[in-house]
């Protein structure tokens, strides 16, 4: 089974075709590369129609350390996330205290998980194979959870042909059921030869009135980021 | 009538027999009655357990609370007024109110040791957890009107009930509260350190995150169904974490029980108005309506096949009857008796066996259920940890059919040995021996 699959997976490179590690390999450097500085901004429209953008500031450093700040709106200013590993801790200001927090949770009362926005890592989460995708211009990989502790049981990622940047993601609990779907949109070159989706719609497929979106405003590829930052004691201050 | 007389005195002519087959229906009658009594009132255990300790008698919401309570029922709020309480308060027959707010909150546990200087992580085992349930917020001394019960719960768990209505404090379900390993404060000691408490985290009104600094401070046994992953906590705690103040989800009602609740139901929907929607405790408990199916569906087949047995001994006792009377029979066709009337005087006689033995049997039954719904048997609603009494009841309908069923079955179980009795030849039946 193993040769069949290094066998597939040579053929398909030798016809200059990724290969769906490579595709994985390629969405994990676009959407979560290793050092990095964003400032976004995230609109969630829930099911009654009312919508909220909540402003916040992401600090990325090596493959599994996150710091989230909260600037928007006025209720959420000042609260924090940190993530190490498979550890988070949100910050609240009332609280005056960080206490832990489940990793699935949704990430503000919008549609996007914290899996989603903090851990960006599918090459090391999920096993990928090449599926026929329904746009002639893009390609379509199925991603299977290699645990249970992953936030989706399954994904169905579409990514466009020739520079591999993610189309579509659709969101698969473990009943089998569409739970959310992601349209990327807007690509742009933040830095100089790094191309990024400015522009994220989450749909909630089981209440279909509610969706956010993430604006990204700025992006900023190896920056500054001292360990000091993802220690637990250093959320708040 | 003669027949009936006739019916009464051949069952005296083999009194064994007859005492084996009337005893047989008698207890199978009695178990019949006995066994839907003890359904029925396990069946009123779990409901009153809902009423008197997890719901009330009735409750007030917004319009289409109920119908969307899986979406996010904390847009479907309404604004606790004195007004508003006032005015439920004064329909006839409402007893208290208590304002209170349904939500799910993530619950999260202080580490069990300060994280190592060096930033590497805890082990497992020494990390606080983080874990969803579904909370409730009431202020105690309303609540205590409405849902008494949780005190009785209380009692039979862990701790104390929350101390005011804006205490930072927490009840937990039992269970729950030990499987996740929840540690408890003692009331009246010193408050732990801001890191050592509990957090209550949950989305606000506007789906913000928001927490409170909470401690536990009692566990509740559990007592209904579907009652583990739950917990309480003062309704000021509650409207501050979900910026909600002078706001609840729900009013729960108690209701003076002699009266009728549908009708106490509706006075209170036309006190509020059509912005609000009232429900009884009943129609708020869709698991009940599962239980109960499965209780009728087990209860028919049980009945059923006790009814046969039963039956059967009856239709054994009739053929052997119709044996012993051949000559007889042969006699009375001789003197010109119809074959119709040899028929008649056969099911007579299972009438009277059925009807006797059914209103004994039903009569022992209804006398075991009387005694013991006023007695009560002390045991646990299903699904509960806490004894409470059961109390079994029948109603005069059911024992009625009970009786008619007894009656009809053995009418139709000696319809086969009188037939073979009115087929008899006379001339055979004269020369047999």
């Amino acid at each position: 089974m193993r040769t069949l699959v290094l066998c597939l997976v040579s053929s398909l490179a030798f016809a200059a075709e990724p290969t769906a590690q490579e595709i994985l390999a390629k969405y994990d450097a676009v959407m979560g590369p290793g050092t990095f500085e964003a400032q976004t901004e995230m609109t969630a429209t829930r099911e009654d129609g009312s919508a909220r953008t909540y402003g916040m500031r992401f600090l990325k450093r090596d493959a599994d350390k996150f710091r989230v700040w909260f600037s928007e709106p006025a209720s959420v200013k000042g609260q924090e996330i940190l993530r190490l590993g498979d550890n988070a801790w949100v910050y609240l200001p009332n609280l005056k205290r960080a206490t832990r927090i489940a990793n699935r949770d949704s990430f503000q009362g919008g549609d996007f998980n914290n899996a989603d926005v903090l851990r960006v890592n599918y090459t090391a989460d999920y096993d990928a194979v090449l599926v026929p995708s329904d746009k002639a211009d893009a390609l379509t990989v199925e991603l299977k959870a290699k645990s249970t502790e992953t936030a989706y049981d399954k994904i169905r990622l579409t990514v466009r042909k020739g520079d591999l940047q993610p189309l579509k993601g659709e969101y698969f609990g473990t009943s089998g059921q569409m739970i959310r779907s992601a349209t990327f949109s807007e690509h742009k070159e933040f830095e100089k030869g790094f191309v990024r989706p400015a522009r994220i719609v989450m749909q909630n497929e089981v209440v279909k009135a509610r969706k956010s979106e993430m604006v990204t405003k700025s992006f900023k590829l190896n920056v500054d980021a001292p360990p000091q930052r993802f220690m637990q004691a250093d959320l708040g201050k | 009538m003669a027949l009936l007389k006739l019916a009464l005195r051949n069952l005296r002519r083999n009194r064994r027999r007859t005492a084996i087959t009337f005893v047989a229906l008698v207890a199978g009658v009695g178990a019949m009655v006995a066994i839907k009594g003890f359904i029925n009132g396990q069946r009123r255990q779990i409901l009153e357990n809902q009423m008197r300790g997890n719901l009330g008698a009735l409750q007030v919401h917004k319009k289409g609370y109920v119908e969307n309570v899986l979406g996010s029922p904390l847009t479907l709020d309404f604004a606790d007024t004195p007004e508003l309480r006032a005015k439920v308060a004064a329909v006839p027959g409402v007893k208290a109110v208590s304002p209170r707010i349904e939500f799910g909150a993530q619950l999260s546990t202080p580490d069990k040791k300060p994280l190592p200087e060096d930033g590497s992580e805890l082990p497992e085992a020494d990390r606080g957890i983080t874990s969803f349930l579904m909370l409730t917020a009431f202020d105690p001394a309303l609540e205590r009107q409405v849902t008494p019960k949780r005190w009785e719960w209380l009692g039979a768990g862990r701790g104390e009930m929350l101390q005011s209505a804006t205490a930072e404090q927490l009840v937990l379900n039992d269970d729950f509260a030990r499987g996740v390993d929840v540690p408890m404060w003692k009331a009246g000691a010193e408050l732990p350190p801001i890191e050592q408490r509990l957090a209550v985290l949950a989305p606000d009104r506007d789906s913000s995150l928001n927490g409170v600094n909470v401690v536990m401070i009692g566990a509740i046994a559990s007592a209904t169904p579907n009652d583990r992953r739950v917990g309480v906590i003062s309704l000021g705690a509650a409207q501050q974490l979900l910026r909600m103040e002078g706001r609840v989800t729900e009013y729960g009602v108690d209701v003076d029980l002699k009266l009728d609740l549908e009708q106490v139901r509706g006075a209170v929907a036309a006190a509020v108005g059509p912005d609000y929607e009232v429900h009884t405790w009943e129609q708020r408990i869709p698991f009940v309506k599962d239980i109960v199916e499965t209780q009728d569906f087990i209860f028919g087949i049980v009945s059923s096949i006790l009814l046969f047995v039963v039956l059967l001994g009856v239709v054994n006792a009739m053929l052997m009857s119709v044996l012993e009377r051949v000559r007889e029979i042969g006699t009375m066709l001789a003197v010109g008796m119809k074959r119709r009337q040899i028929v008649s005087l056969f099911i007579a006689e299972g009438i009277v066996l059925g009807l006797v033995g059914g209103a004994l049997g039903a009569l022992l039954g209804w006398a075991w259920v009387s005694y013991m719904n006023s007695k009560g048997i002390s045991i646990p609603a299903p699904g509960a940890k806490v004894p409470s009494l059961l109390r079994p009841s029948v109603d005069v309908l059911f024992v009625a059919r009970a009786i008619l069923q007894a009656t009809a079955g053995a009418a139709l179980a000696s319809l086969w040995p009188a037939w073979r009795a009115s087929r008899l030849r006379p001339v055979e039946a004269l020369a047999h021996t």
